[in-house]
């Protein structure tokens, strides 16, 4: 028992949360002209200090703004950042969910606050265990259409400067984690596209913004297997690393050493409406602590629970007090 | 067809307002029921009976009894059909004006379905109805009527010209619904091997739903006297990896149904995928194995407007197989109707002469919009009927 405390299990949330009807609701009414933009601020400020105080009551270890205001990840970035246009819609990954392709014509001049406006940082807490999540440099690039660059480790390097400013502003505001969504590194790997370069571009952006002082910083990937490149994330220069154990085969992740690095398991799957098995899930978190020696073991969803609305983005976070409880019994 | 250049629309329409307000018991405006007098006099649809249930409506808020709602929408599905015919469109369909929304229309007739709590999030506000399967799905006793053949009856019985029957592909069900009925039976089976599980709950879960659920409203509009087909499948390439699921399902619900013009759907392709394919290329060579039937393919192409690249794929299989492809030639998205942009019939006719270069052949190319028109306003949806049916016009001439 005493090993776990030691090591200091945790639980967090990883992205956007679910929304609850009500948001779709007044969303629905502004949109057809019925209702107002006021209502829906002041919905998605109201759901987003009941998530905010769900996740304080179930003991989560960080806190995140559910990002209500987020339509999709790259939004505040294409939205405010100068050189960046809105283009064509695409999907997102393997979801039937959109994301509008960030149109970069860079170089750009490094300006932060950019997603100052879609948070509710006045509502987090100011004990350093506030978390944000942002894009990381090296999904930005490939997922963004690029131009003004004279190559991609221009644009990346560029990018992830950008990226950087904006997670020192936030620790300027109380932010005392640093989340960098990183899903499209692991979908190449899984769809057998990822080449040296991908790797290089990675490692490059990182190296810019992935220590971030006053902060932990985590790059988080979802969607794919992380298996094959295990070694390679935990060389990368940042506090942690975050594997879906949802895409990745467990045989895998607990054949690698993370001394010295924390690791965040996305082992509850925020695409399916079924319960895991918190004893279950306890027991593979025990196996994981006892064979790979982290410096912090985290249970997390695999991704934001968006995907399956509130009712089950809450089970979900049930869940990971339930199991949290287990492991401290 | 003789004609070259054929237009025809994808599926869905607006609802008239006064019809959804007054099947809700809503009040219905003055302004309405005035749009309603005006639409069935320009399209000739006999209007005297909803009207009046409308100013009924107008005066007061009441529930409408059974007969009332019938009417309401057998006056919007014949109007729709009267305004396709009416705007020249050479194969029409009744803006499926029975269908509450595409997705729901069928799983809200699944058994083995139930919903999620709140609407899923999609497209910037846009949500839908998440169904999540519990079980093997099948439809619900005597649902087949409601579902489609009392409304392909009607339209048949109303049609003048061509009809093109719109229905929802079994892997778009699958693709927009939680599978957890699947995931859970075959999990201890792939238990090490999350991505063959995710495979193989899919594919199981999309055969299902083409035998049980597709293939029964194939095989009744068929037996009414459907011509053509068209497969709905929008989400055909968002998982790479499962293209291959897709055409086995679309194969199942074809099968041995001959002598029937058979086609696909198919919108906002990958077109950034993360590998050496992109957009419609990602469908090659896995659709190489459609069964035969399937000879014509509609498709997204106007809001990317990159006709040469998406459509070279298919001028590169040609020797292999060759389809028909409905070219999207009008961007159907809200955010173009928000900027008060429009196409023009030049830009119609040359979007239209690009696809033919590009394919090789003009007789391939049958004109449509991107998508479905559900979202618009009903007079964008008219002048883009206008600005297709003058655009073929032009690219004939």
């Amino acid at each position: 028992m005493f090993i776990y405390k030691k090591m200091m299990f945790g639980t967090y949330l990883t992205g956007q949360f679910g929304q609850s009807q009500d948001i779709y609701r007044v969303r629905n009414e502004a949109k057809r002209g019925r209702g107002s933009e006021a209502l829906v601020m002041e919905q998605i400020k109201k759901d987003t200090q009941q998530i905010i105080n769900l996740q304080k009551n179930a003991g989560l270890d960080f806190i995140i703004d559910p990002m209500f205001h987020f339509f999709y990840l790259f939004q505040p970035f294409s939205e405010n950042v100068a050189g960046v246009e809105i283009g064509p819609q695409e999907n997102w990954f393997n979801n039937n969910v959109f994301y509008w392709r960030p149109q970069i014509n860079g170089p750009l001049d490094i300006q932060t606050g950019f997603t100052e406006k879609y948070l509710h940082l006045d509502e987090l807490p100011k004990d350093g265990t506030a978390m944000v999540v942002l894009p990381s440099p090296y999904s930005l690039l490939v997922l963004s259409d690029i131009t003004g660059y004279s190559n991609k480790k221009a644009a990346v390097t560029n990018l992830a400067e950008v990226l950087y400013a904006e997670a020192k502003y936030l620790v300027s505001k109380g932010i005392g984690r640093v989340q960098y969504d990183e899903p499209a590194i692991v979908v190449k790997q899984s769809l057998g596209s990822l080449t040296e370069e991908d790797l290089h571009l990675l490692r490059r952006g990182m190296e810019i913004c992935g220590n971030v002082d006053g902060a932990t910083t985590s790059l988080h990937t979802y969607f794919g297997n992380a298996g094959p490149i295990i070694p390679y994330l935990s060389s990368l220069p940042v506090d942690c690393i975050g594997i879906d154990g949802t895409e990745t085969n467990m045989a895998d992740i607990i054949k690698h050493d993370y001394s010295g690095k924390e690791l965040a398991l996305g082992l509850l799957d925020a695409r399916n409406t079924s319960l895991e098995n918190p004893q279950e899930i306890a027991e593979q978190l025990k196996r994981v602590a006892k064979k790979t020696s982290p410096v912090k073991l985290w249970l997390t969803p695999n991704t934001g629970t968006e995907y399956r609305g509130f009712t089950h983005g809450t089970k979900k976070l049930e869940l990971l007090a339930k199991v949290r409880n287990i492991l401290y019994e | 067809m003789n004609k070259l250049f054929p237009v025809y629309e994808i599926g869905s329409l607006p609802k008239l307002n006064a019809r959804v307000k007054a099947a809700r018991g809503q009040l219905v405006t003055k302004k309405e029921i005035n749009q309603v007098k005006s639409l069935s006099k320009r399209f000739s649809v006999e209007s005297n009976q909803i009207v009046e249930i409308l100013e009924r409506q107008k005066k007061e808020k009441r529930k409408p009894t059974q007969e009332d709602v019938e009417a309401l929408v057998d006056f919007n599905a014949l109007l729709y059909i009267k305004l396709q015919e009416s705007a020249g469109l050479d194969f029409v369909y009744d803006g499926e004006a029975r269908r509450a929304e595409m997705y729901q229309q069928v799983t809200g007739k699944i058994d083995g379905f139930e919903t999620t709590p709140e609407m899923i999030r999609s497209r910037g506000p846009d949500s839908w109805r998440m169904a999540v399967c519990i079980n093997e799905p099948k439809l619900k006793y005597k649902s087949l009527d409601g579902l489609i053949t009392k409304e392909f009856n009607f339209v048949n019985l109303h049609a003048t010209k061509a009809v093109k029957v719109p229905i929802d592909d079994p892997y778009m069900i699958a693709v927009m619904s939680d599978n957890r009925h699947y995931l859970e039976a075959l999990k201890s089976q792939y238990e090490k091997n999350p991505s063959k599980l995710r495979y193989e709950a899919k594919r199981a879960f999309t055969l299902a739903l083409a035998n049980n659920v597709i293939r029964p409203q194939v095989e009744s509009v068929v037996k009414k006297g459907a011509k053509w087909i068209q497969l709905d499948i929008p989400a055909a390439t968002l998982d790479i990896e499962h293209i291959p699921i897709m055409v086995e399902g679309v194969n199942a619900v074809v099968n041995g149904i001959n002598n029937i013009k058979f086609s696909l759907h198919i919108c906002y392709p990958r077109r950034i995928s993360l590998t050496d394919k992109s957009g419609y290329e990602l469908l090659f060579p896995a659709i190489l194995n459609l069964n035969p039937n399937i000879n014509h393919i509609s498709l997204e192409l106007a809001n990317a407007d990159q006709y040469e690249n998406d459509l070279a794929v298919f001028a590169q299989y040609k020797n292999q197989r060759q389809f028909e492809l409905g070219v999207g030639v009008v961007d159907i998205t809200l955010e173009q109707q928000q900027r008060g942009k429009i196409e023009t019939p030049e830009v119609v006719k040359n979007r239209i002469l690009r696809a033919a270069e590009t394919l090789g052949n003009s007789e391939l190319v049958y004109v449509a919009p991107d998508c479905g028109l559900r979202q618009l306003k009903l007079d964008r949806c008219l002048r883009l009927y206008k600005i297709m049916i003058e655009g073929a016009r032009l690219a004939r001439s």
